[in-house]
């Protein structure tokens, strides 16, 4: 019976979803915002990615409060698991080559994060992307090794100053009499790797969150799944 | 209209209904939080597609050239803020379901309904109203553990 | 003016750096919490005193609008900012063991709630949004029982769902317009979003966003949450962040969308409502839940009134609202030792003589009894719907009539308990001093808000009609006119 009614509501909810469909034009309007900024963000910001110009400049704010979810999350997240207790049984080592590969994809994957991060105002990419590739390098020789722990200790201090240098360089700018998060120290050459001012520092921080937030979310599952 | 368009559009529509009807007929707990994750990817594509444009370069200018026709960056940028939110919230979904399934042993939605209310009603020291949900078996062997 | 933006920086750069703080000192990390939130508090009110009748938008980044993020304060968005920060400071959490990570969270559950009373951009709104529910999950899970986990899973899978139907609906304005400002939206609506397109948009973010403000096919979550969080985050939640989450679907519908079929369904959801949130709780055994279905039901009432046309429905929303918003946190208060079965209540009063006469402070201006505040807000929308000409609006005006009459019924019936002596049980146990305390300061402002009634009906009056005023906030933001 619940069954039924439900699909009896899906089925109406498809045709109202059709029926907003047809009535939609499609590609009619024209992205005034977009346009704009994408004629002015080359001025105004100075970044030869016109996305990051949007995710840190115009729309920095966004990000701002879109890493305070991702840390958010990680507390609630680690208040949800709770503490392991000492005598849980771990998962045994990886054989030699998954160790092996672990260690070699380390430095690797640590270069590659930051480059990414730090090419995040000329090519695609930057601080969340790179910051998944850093996280990813802490997580896999973990992966390797389950008995090997992250120390908490140092990954909630380097999401603490990550987070908050971030607000800094937005307050800085308040105390030089402008808006919150005003970009700062310029805009330099557009497309050379010191340019678009404050914005290369402000990707480093999100990187540094997000990878820091990330790989200490996966070190809680993995630790967590270990117990039972 | 190019024909890609409409089929984006109707992948964007297609996402979020099955999204929709995963969240509303699936009982399994891990089943509703990957609809809830489709659902959102529904919705930003949709987002996504706002004001596609069938060519349009990306908005990155390479060596000092800029392409004629860019795709506006600001759905791109809302899309990646909104792809992270999701996320944070399937990370936390997901720890949430992992300890529901050590305290009550199942991801049945409908039994950890019932177990969820069975533990309010306890708390609160009152019985609970017959369910609807759970199995006669169940209730029995309930009420011969509380004798 | 500028320093708007700190009313959301402040408590976000503590609450990053709480974890790091209390590395060095304990006794720091104890006290940062509450006092960045007082300086907070300074800020909004020495804002609030500068603001008079105009309103001041704030420009992130220096980016004119629409192309960066604005922040919109006018006496209504700081009232609720205000709200949230003073809130989060009286129900600070307790002691526990989780006590860092719950301070960190209220941090950001003041902060993020100031953001979404101050946003003017529609994605911003959304983000704000999400970060107030990631904030509720946790806080609502730090009591770690089996059922708050279960409650909160549950309340997250409604929740996201809500969140990406608003971000559905967001999308189709983003399609319709090609701009997130509230202010050129306002330009556009008229000729852009008067059509299907528009009301399904605006049904979608209804129903997004009425997730946290209770509204009827949406608020499953609120008897399970209610009951198990804890009794001070049940608190906030009912009190403060319920009426945020009514205050965007305010704001969406006097700047964007004034179609009169979005008042419609709005007033109909309402209706729904405030009956099925009065009837179960007339059904509920148990205190906490009772007092969660009522606030299902005075929710609806919020709806009802914001639901009426013009400058009249915002002044008996706001009414209603910022009575709820007194009231429900000191009902939650004393829940914190009578939570569980009505009838282990009997003779409460003998143990918290000051609890039970609270009790019925707040019960009788729930019910709307003169002279009391309630009284007035209710007496308000009552006059206002009955003068609408459309018959569905003095239908509502009777839904309102039987519920009260219902609360009156449920409400007396606990009341009366309290000083019923029973010989066989004993009475539950006196409430904490800070409790009690608490809900006596609110009290007290219920008392005072009924001897100053004149005056305060003409500053509510003052701020929904600046609310009400569209033109002012689209001349306040000012968005640069685009081709």
């Amino acid at each position: 019976m619940q069954r039924l009614s439900s699909a009896l509501f899906l089925l109406g909810l498809g045709l109202l979803i059709a029926a907003i469909f047809r009535g939609m034009e499609f590609g009619t309007v024209a992205p005034i915002v977009g346009q704009a900024i994408n004629s002015a963000a080359a001025e105004q910001v100075g970044a030869a990615n016109f996305v990051t110009a949007v995710v840190l400049g115009y729309r920095g704010f966004d990000t701002l409060l879109e890493l305070t979810i991702l840390f958010t999350a990680a507390t609630a997240g680690g208040m949800v698991l709770g503490k392991r207790s000492p005598t849980a049984k771990r998962d045994p080592d990886a054989g030699f080559i998954l160790q092996a590969g672990a260690d070699l994809l380390f430095p690797l994957l640590v270069i590659v994060g930051l480059y990414i991060i730090l090419h995040g105002h000329l090519t695609p990419g930057g601080g969340f992307q790179g910051g998944v590739i850093l996280a990813s390098a802490f997580f896999v020789p973990i992966l390797a090794r389950p008995g090997t722990r992250m120390s908490h200790t140092a990954v909630s201090t380097i999401e603490g100053l990550a987070g908050a240098s971030f607000i800094f360089i937005g307050l800085l700018a308040m105390f030089g009499g402008e808006a919150f998060l005003t970009p700062l120290m310029g805009q330099g050459e557009l497309g050379a790797l010191l340019s678009a001012g404050s914005l290369p520092v402000l990707y480093l921080a999100v990187g540094l969150k997000v990878g820091s937030e990330l790989a200490g979310l996966l070190a809680q599952l993995s630790e967590s799944e270990a117990v039972d | 209209m190019p024909d890609t368009g409409l089929l984006l559009y109707g992948g964007a529509f297609g996402l979020i209904l099955i999204g929709i009807a995963g969240i509303v007929l699936s009982a399994h707990l891990v089943r509703i939080i990957f609809a809830v994750a489709l659902l959102e990817a529904g919705a930003n594509l949709l987002l996504l597609l706002a004001t596609w444009h069938q060519g349009a370069a990306a908005p990155i200018i390479v060596a000092g050239r800029v392409p004629d026709l860019m795709a506006d960056p600001v759905p791109q940028a809302l899309v990646l803020t909104a792809i992270v939110i999701g996320v944070g919230i399937l990370a936390l979904a997901l720890s949430l379901a992992l300890r529901v399934q050590r305290a009550y042993g199942t991801l049945d939605m409908h039994e950890v309904r019932r177990h969820m209310e069975q533990d309010i009603a306890d708390e609160a020291g009152i019985d609970m109203p017959s369910s609807s949900h759970a199995p006669a078996a169940v209730q029995t062997a309930r009420q011969e553990s509380g004798a | 003016m500028n320093q708007l933006a700190l009313l959301v920086a402040l408590p976000l750069i503590t609450a990053f750096l709480l974890p790091v703080v209390n590395r060095v000192s304990t006794l720091a990390a104890r006290w940062l919490g509450p006092l960045v939130l007082l300086v907070t508090s300074a800020i909004g009110i020495s804002l609030w005193s500068q603001l008079g009748d105009s309103a001041v938008a704030v420009e992130l980044g220096g980016f004119r609008p629409p192309l960066g993020i604005t922040l919109y304060a006018d006496r209504l968005a700081l009232l609720f900012a205000l709200a949230t920060s003073i809130g989060t400071l009286l129900l600070w959490p307790s002691r526990g063991e989780e006590w860092l990570r719950q301070s960190t969270l209220a941090l950001i559950l003041a902060a993020s709630g100031s953001g979404l009373a101050l946003s003017g951009d529609l994605f911003n709104i959304y983000v704000f949004y999400e970060l107030v529910a990631v904030v509720s999950y946790g806080l609502i899970a730090a009591r770690s029982s089996a059922g708050s986990f279960a409650a909160t899973v549950r309340y997250l899978i409604v929740s996201s769902f809500g969140a990406a139907l608003a971000l559905t609906g967001i999308a189709l304005v983003y399609q319709a317009t090609g701009t997130l400002n509230l202010a050129q939206l306002s330009q556009l609506a008229p000729t852009h979003l008067n059509n299907l397109q528009g009301l399904a948009a605006f049904v979608l973010m209804l129903i997004g966003f009425g997730v946290k403000a209770e509204l009827f096919p949406v608020n499953t979550w609120v008897p399970e949450v209610y009951a198990t969080a804890p009794t001070r985050v049940s608190g906030l939640l009912a009190g403060v962040v319920s009426k945020l989450a009514l205050l965007i679907i305010v704001r969406l519908l006097v700047l964007v969308f004034n179609q009169p079929e979005a008042l419609t369904v709005m007033l109909v959801l309402g209706m729904l409502g405030v009956v099925t949130g009065e009837l179960a709780a007339w059904r509920a055994r148990d205190f906490n839940r009772m007092i969660a279905y009522s606030s299902i039901g005075q929710l609806g009432i919020m709806f009802i009134a914001f639901s009426i046309p013009g400058q009249a429905g915002v002044f008996a929303g706001l009414a209603v609202a910022l009575h709820h918003l007194v009231v429900k946190p000191a009902m939650f208060l004393l829940a914190g030792r009578w939570q569980g079965s009505l009838d282990r209540l009997a003779g409460a009063a003998r143990t918290s003589p000051l609890g039970a006469v609270l009790f019925i402070l707040l019960a009788l201006s729930l019910i709307g009894v003169p002279p009391l505040p309630g009284f007035w807000a209710k007496l308000l929308v009552m006059v206002n719907l009955m003068a609408q000409e459309n018959t569905l609006y003095s239908v509502g005006a009777w839904v309102i009539m039987g519920g009260a009459a219902l609360e009156a019924n449920y409400l007396f019936r606990v009341a009366s308990s309290f000083y019923h002596r029973s010989e066989q049980q004993t009475p539950p146990v006196a409430h904490r001093t800070r409790d009690l305390a608490t809900a006596s300061l609110l009290g007290a402002g219920l008392v005072a808000g009924a001897v100053l009634i004149m005056p305060l009906a003409d500053e509510i009056e003052g701020v929904a009609s600046q609310a009400a005023n569209r033109d002012q906030y689209v001349q306040t933001v000012n968005p640069e006119a685009l081709p």
